[in-house]
């Protein structure tokens, strides 16, 4: 494909206002941060190669067709076994890691520290609450958002958005509002 | 100042998508890796735009025919 200007600054313009959710999902999908940023790579590869498809589409419509893309890599990621393995070795990390990658040097050690509890508790969580928990806070989507990507009812990203916050609140030892 | 860290779970949870977030480091290198740099400008394209520039000097300085006749 030749790039001109316009193709790379109209594909720009689709990465930008979609790499946070798209990266928040597969955060959610695979816990593993360097899996997730293959997988985000590999989705926006696929947009890139359809441009001329993806960029004159409202934004909604890019965001569903990008979510296609992402959902059909999550499963394949997952038939190789690859995701698995990556989750699986991500869960095994302590919470000191992430204290450590997190908080750095000049962050308080308490926030640190309830932090560390925080990411814990959410890897602990069923894989469809941890997505969703995922994209509403890292991805900044909605909950109609998140249901027209995941082809699901806003209805039951709410409900699940719900049963991770209590599970996270009990966790932490939080009061969550009823 | 307050050294406390929040117990509430909103805050915590925004910290932690702050934290989780792609770096834009992240977002820079995959969007190099995925879109080829764009051409160059053609070699022609300072030549070209150079002639183009002579000429409208040259129209917008050029003695007008009816100034020439005069002065004949």
């Amino acid at each position: 494909m030749t790039t001109s200007r316009d193709d790379a600054a109209a594909f720009t313009w689709i990465f930008d206002r979609h790499r946070h959710a798209v990266h928040a999902y597969f955060l959610g999908r695979v816990a593993d941060p360097e899996l997730a940023r293959d997988l985000l790579q590999e989705t926006f590869l696929r947009a890139w190669r359809r441009l001329p498809e993806i960029a004159p589409l409202e934004a909604e419509q890019q965001r569903a067709w990008i979510f296609t893309v992402a959902r059909n890599l999550a499963i394949d990621s997952y038939r190789a076994n690859a995701a698995r393995q990556a989750a699986e070795a991500a869960l095994r990390h302590d919470a000191a890691t992430f204290q450590t990658t997190v908080a750095g040097p000049h962050r308080q050690a308490e926030l640190g520290e309830r932090l560390a509890q925080l990411d814990a508790a959410i890897r602990r969580l069923p894989e469809d609450q941890r997505v969703i928990l995922s994209m509403a806070t890292a991805g900044e989507l909605t909950s109609r958002q998140i249901g027209e990507a995941l082809g699901e009812p806003a209805g039951t990203v709410r409900y699940r958005l719900s049963q991770a916050r209590k599970q996270l609140a009990a966790a932490l030892d939080l009061e969550e509002p009823a | 100042m307050t050294s406390q860290a929040p117990n509430d779970l909103d805050q915590l949870l925004a910290a932690w998508a702050r934290a989780r977030r792609l770096p834009e480091a992240d977002a820079e290198r995959i969007l190099g890796a995925i879109v080829p740099a764009a051409p160059a400008l053609p070699a022609s394209w300072w030549f070209e735009f150079n002639s183009k520039v002579s000429a409208v000097i040259t129209r917008a300085t050029a003695t007008p025919a009816p100034a020439l006749a005069v002065l004949r």
